[in-house]
């Protein structure tokens, strides 16, 4: 469970977070939205301690994130925006085994790992290829899976469609819903809400650092635009 | 460029593999002779065997080394004045030029038997503790981010000869390549941050798992022969002991 | 859980940030040896890898520059095509042109040092054009010296051959990088938080 409490983070005098208070139970899908600049990013990296509160805190499963960062980062794993970007290697295997061997964990345990994580984006078999070689979609996999091999909780994906073409965005949707229905929590910031919100439990409105909106589609789905959003 | 395959370089734990080469290196340098370079071709010789590689594929990435290896014996045969050529000059940097081109198809037959991970699992078994780590890390980096940024600045220079920037100066040229490739370092190093700490980056990871088997005692035994003929002379001319190999 | 907290020691975010920095620079020299320009002057076409010393004592500092350059070497001693030509292997390092590469973490050091008066890293914007152009000439003079020193000791050239055929031809070459690399660090081009 992911406990956020009164968050403030600013950037300068900018109040980018501006006193926000969320709870994310385990197992919900959630989807984090609102136009640019509403401090949707900023406040996710929150959620595992990547950022310090300038107020507030979170708690991940009741342990504070700034105290117990090894705690946060392995419950909470995260997907950055533009994937292409945050890979540590230049194979899939050996990427997607950098977290679990950070952790200290045994050579079997990481083996381990790194085959359920390839598997569950249907990339097994195929650790000693190039990223660099792979398509867009894959790599998009391929980030999932080396996040999944920090076997989390909740799985947060920043902008996770953004520069894919439509095939590959129902892949990655497709696996998104699989670890769902297996329990796994997912949060999905986006601008964008055509391709989420209907997977979504619930869908969290940013605006102006603030929580806007907060509620399942039917409920938010005519007051979206009011904030910047457009609705599916 | 490494070229996988299964020959019994490639089985060779690349612990054994590094100390085979700087031994080398070293037994090279020290026995600079005719005699010295021709048991060095033959350890040449051999480890080419291992690699499967026949020295003209070795030699074929690196061509470009092979003007300079020519240079020095022939500028130093040609004297300013009668009799023009002195080829007795030529000897000395023939032979280091020789002994290069050995160093250098040793070298070639480690790239080509050792992937990346492997070399970055030796140096943090060469270099312990945090610059280890650090080390390997960054070793990894430049693997993935190597191809990266050389697309970055194919596409610039496209680019820039698309809007006819071939007429710049050079210096404005080599300005507009370096502010891109710049900007993308700064860009990349603070998401690629962000993302190897959300991995929990740590000074500690399990290392990669390493195991000498039987055939890396070969390799050992021979890197230890070497250093010990490279060390040979110097134990020679400073100390009493007179030793066989020197 | 409780036992991994304790366990694994992370990097912090600072240290985290300047060894990927590190990194980049090295691969940005790697990346920097396979753009070439033709140059009148020159024997023979001239690339960028110098320039990328230049940058990383520039930008880097004196310390992390001279490990970024570390790195660049070691990532070609051990197989990545990061030298000229996309070359690579401990052979390249002990080969003719080995001096220059070799000079590369001490340079990126120097000029580092030059610029920012000391080891510690200051803002480009603080740092004025003369100043900057003794760094990056004592570089120069730095790469220059070992490369030349590295034809004689690595490809059996005598002093004069290493000194005019290795230095004195490439200099008017090295005058243009080190002009372009004035302009980078004078420039609003790149932004960079120290």
């Amino acid at each position: 469970m992911i406990e956020v409490r009164n968050l403030v983070h600013r950037y300068g005098d900018a109040r980018a977070v501006d006193g926000v208070s969320l709870t994310l139970a385990d197992g919900e899908f959630v989807v984090v939205a609102g136009p640019n600049g509403s401090g949707k990013t900023t406040l996710v990296r929150h959620f595992n301690g990547l950022s310090t509160p300038d107020e507030g805190s979170v708690l991940v499963d009741g342990h504070d994130v700034t105290d117990h960062p090894v705690t946060a980062r392995s419950s909470v794993a995260m997907v950055f925006q533009d994937p292409r970007e945050c890979f540590v290697a230049a194979t899939v295997g050996a990427d997607v085994a950098f977290g679990p061997a950070n952790l200290g964990l045994t050579h079997d345990a990481i083996e381990e790992r790194r085959e359920r994580a390839l598997r569950a984006v249907r990339m097994d078999g195929r650790e000693d290829e190039r990223i660099d070689e792979l398509s867009g979609g894959e790599q998009a996999r391929v980030a999932i899976a080396g996040a999944l091999a920090m076997d989390p909780t909740h799985l947060v994906l920043d902008e996770p469609f953004a520069g894919l073409d439509w095939p590959a965005r129902e892949a990655v949707l497709d696996h998104l819903q699989a670890l769902h229905e297996r329990g796994t929590g997912v949060v999905v910031v986006t601008h964008d809400l055509r391709d989420v919100a209907a997977s979504a439990d619930r869908i969290v409105v940013l605006s102006d650092g603030r929580i806007a909106l907060d509620g399942p589609l039917d409920a938010v789905e005519d007051r979206l635009a009011e904030f910047g959003v457009r609705p599916p | 460029m490494y070229v996988p395959g299964s020959t019994p370089a490639h089985r060779l734990d690349p612990r054994a593999k590094l100390a085979v080469q700087v031994a080398f290196a070293l037994a090279a340098f020290a026995h600079t002779t005719p005699r010295g370079l021709v048991v060095a071709t033959g350890v040449v010789a051999a480890c080419l065997w291992a690699a499967r590689t026949p020295p003209w594929e070795a030699l074929d990435e690196l061509r470009l080394l092979v003007p300079f290896l020519l240079a020095g014996p022939l500028v130093e045969t040609v004297v300013l004045g009668p009799p023009w050529l002195a080829p007795e000059q030529a000897v000395a940097p023939a032979l280091a030029s020789y002994r290069t081109l050995l160093v250098v198809l040793v070298a070639a037959a480690y790239v080509r038997t050792t992937p990346t991970r492997e070399s970055q699992a030796a140096l943090q078994w060469f270099v312990p503790g945090k610059p280890g780590r650090a080390l390997g890390l960054c070793v990894g980096l430049v693997a993935r981010y190597l191809t990266v940024l050389r697309a970055d600045l194919r596409r610039t220079r496209t680019a820039m000869r698309a809007r006819l920037g071939d007429q710049l100066p050079v210096r404005e040229r080599m300005r507009i390549v370096a502010v891109t490739g710049l900007g993308r370092v700064f860009d990349r190093s603070d998401r690629l941050a962000l993302a190897m700490r959300a991995r929990c980056l740590s000074w500690n990871p399990t290392l990669p798992r390493l195991r000498l088997g039987r055939a890396d005692a070969v390799a050992l035994a021979l890197a230890t022969a070497l250093l010990a003929w490279a060390v040979a002379p110097l134990v020679a001319s400073t100390g009493p002991l007179v030793w066989p190999l020197a | 859980m409780s036992t991994q907290e304790q366990s694994v020691d992370l990097v912090d975010a600072s240290t985290a940030l300047a060894l990927a920095r590190v990194a980049l620079f090295a691969a940005l020299a790697g990346a920097f040896a396979f753009v070439s320009f033709e140059y009148p002057l020159s024997p023979a076409p001239v690339t960028l890898q110098v320039l990328a010393v230049f940058l990383a004592g520039l930008f880097l500092g004196p310390v992390w520059g001279a490990v970024s350059m570390g790195v660049y070497l070691v990532a070609g001693a051990v197989g990545l095509p990061v030298f000229a030509n996309a070359t690579a292997g401990v052979g390249v390092l002990f080969g003719p042109t080995g001096g220059y590469l070799l000079s590369y973490p001490l340079a990126a050091g120097v000029i580092g040092y030059v610029a920012h008066g000391g080891p510690e890293v200051r803002s480009l914007d603080e740092v004025g054009v003369p100043r900057l152009v003794a760094a990056l000439v004592a570089g120069v003079v730095v790469i220059y010296t070992l490369g030349a020193a590295g034809l004689m000791a690595f490809g059996g050239l005598g002093l004069e051959a290493a000194v005019v055929g290795g230095a004195v031809v490439f200099l008017p070459a090295e005058a243009v990088k080190l002009a372009a690399a004035v302009g980078i660090a004078r420039s609003d081009d790149v932004a960079m938080d120290a």
